[in-house]
């Protein structure tokens, strides 16, 4: 790849709104300056990665996430208490607890339906798998073939941005029911060390948000008043 | 006692599972007199709460009770001559959601981190923005030109069908009354001549289902006239 195309690169990934695949850069470069450009997806990996470098050496407010099956530009963490004053709605809005376990067992099941979800859950599921395809997080991916053809149900590209996944291979690695019984705490602990920092940084948010509410607003399906 | 909130739940699962880590049960060998006696300590609590949730629940209860006659009963043998644990399928079930919940707490975590990330075009949404200068919001349009598209919109604007409303003080109690009035003292009356006093179409309207009332309470009866399309009231002595 020709030295000129780490700013046709950066730029490429600069103005895209979504996060901007290999593929869409490569199909670009060639549909300019032709077919016989050589570049490759490993180059342009290697590109990001300098140019993050550069950022970082330079100390640049923001960097290339390598998430949703592409690249995009993203401010650093170390801003977010600024940049998320400005951005209220999005910082302040968080998953519910019933959300997150549809999402997970659509994401390693998929593709799925209801029942199926329903069966694992023990609960009924109508409400969040709505909520969930409001928020583009999962979308239908056809009818099963089964009796009554229910809907399928898969995650989205967005589901990978909203976890800052780079692909769906990339979920977290669901332990072995045999490992999970060995250590029947060990998740919970490690949930409350990891948690406590960042819960107490998300709570300094809000609260320098000047929000009312002292609770994350958390939206939950059985929660009747 | 022990004080549960039910949105700490997300289902009969999830509190099972509370109930195991609470007591530090053995998943693979749960006492399932003791975690049915409590499960359907919870459900009386929830009797209040919302049907829908409370249906999940209830089958729940319906399997531990299940489960609990069959371990009373002689153990039923499977085609390899092993002994089949009646809670063989709840601890798979438990196990499997276990698993997805331990997950979902992976994904919060997940979720935690990337509010620390801001995309760009993140600003889209919001309502803090400055205000626009003045002559970017009113580019050579003043205030008269407002006034005047206004008014126009204001005039053209088909007028609305309004329907009103009346309260008619017509009772067929009242109607009623007023028929026996006119057939007082054995008199007679054509149906034509009883109508033809009252002033508006929902009183005849009552009236005629007074007349019909009283005939059916035997108050009054009808013959046929000499005229057409009319016929002839008249009242019973007695009534």
């Amino acid at each position: 790849m020709d030295n000129i195309y780490i700013s046709v690169v950066e730029a490429l990934i600069f103005a895209a709104d979504d996060p901007l695949s290999s593929n869409e850069i490569i199909t670009a470069i060639k549909a300019i300056d032709g077919n016989d450009i050589s570049i490759t997806e490993e180059e342009i990996e290697q590109t990001v990665d300098d140019l993050n470098e550069r950022y970082s050496q330079n100390g640049n407010a923001f960097k290339i996430l390598k998430i949703a099956n592409g690249y995009i530009y993203a401010t650093k963490p170390d801003h977010a208490k600024y940049v998320g004053f400005l951005s209220t709605e999005k910082s302040k809005r968080r998953l519910s607890q019933a959300a997150l376990e549809t999402l997970a067992i659509i994401a390693y099941k998929q593709p799925l339906t209801k029942p199926e979800l329903e069966s694992i859950r023990g609960v009924n599921s109508d409400y969040t798998i709505n909520t969930l395809l409001e928020k583009n997080l999962i979308t239908i991916q056809g009818r099963a073939e089964t009796v009554g053809r229910p809907l399928l149900y898969c995650t989205t590209d967005e589901f990978l941005k909203y976890f800052g996944l780079k692909n769906i291979t990339d979920l977290p690695k669901p332990r072995e029911i045999e490992e999970i019984m060995k250590d029947e705490d060990f998740i919970e602990q490690k949930r409350r060390i990891m948690m406590s920092g960042i819960e107490e940084t998300i709570e300094n948010e809000v609260e320098n948000n000047n929000d009312n509410e002292p609770e994350i607003e958390i939206e939950d399906e059985s929660t009747p008043e | 006692m022990y004080k549960i909130k039910l949105q700490d739940f997300e289902g009969p699962l999830d509190l099972l599972l509370f109930f195991i880590k609470r007591d530090e049960l053995d998943i693979y060998d749960i006492p399932i007199s003791k975690i049915t006696r409590e499960f359907m300590e919870y459900l009386h609590l929830l009797e209040q709460l919302d049907l829908e949730i409370a249906g999940d629940f209830i089958l729940m209860a319906a399997t531990l009770m299940q489960i609990k006659v069959k371990m009373l009963l002689p153990k039923e043998i499977d085609e390899k001559g092993e002994e089949i644990d009646p809670r063989a399928e709840l601890v798979k079930a438990l196990l499997e959601y276990k698993r997805y919940k331990e997950m979902s707490e992976e994904f919060s975590y997940l979720e935690s981190n990337m509010r620390h990330y801001h995309f760009r075009s993140n600003f889209d949404e919001d309502e803090k923005q400055a205000p626009n200068d003045l002559n970017v919001l009113l580019k050579n349009v003043t205030l008269y030109d407002l006034i005047k598209a206004f008014k126009k919109a204001i005039i053209e604007k088909p007028a609305e069908p309004v329907h009103e409303i009346k309260k008619w003080n017509v009772t067929i109690d009242e109607q009623m009354e007023y028929i026996s009035q006119k057939l007082d003292g054995g008199k007679q009356i054509s149906f034509i001549e009883l109508m033809k006093d009252l002033a508006s179409k929902i009183r005849i309207v009552v009236t005629f289902i007074a007349m019909l009332e009283m005939v059916k309470a035997g108050k009054i009866g009808l013959r046929e006239s000499k005229s057409l399309n009319d016929f002839i009231i008249y009242g019973f002595a007695n009534g």
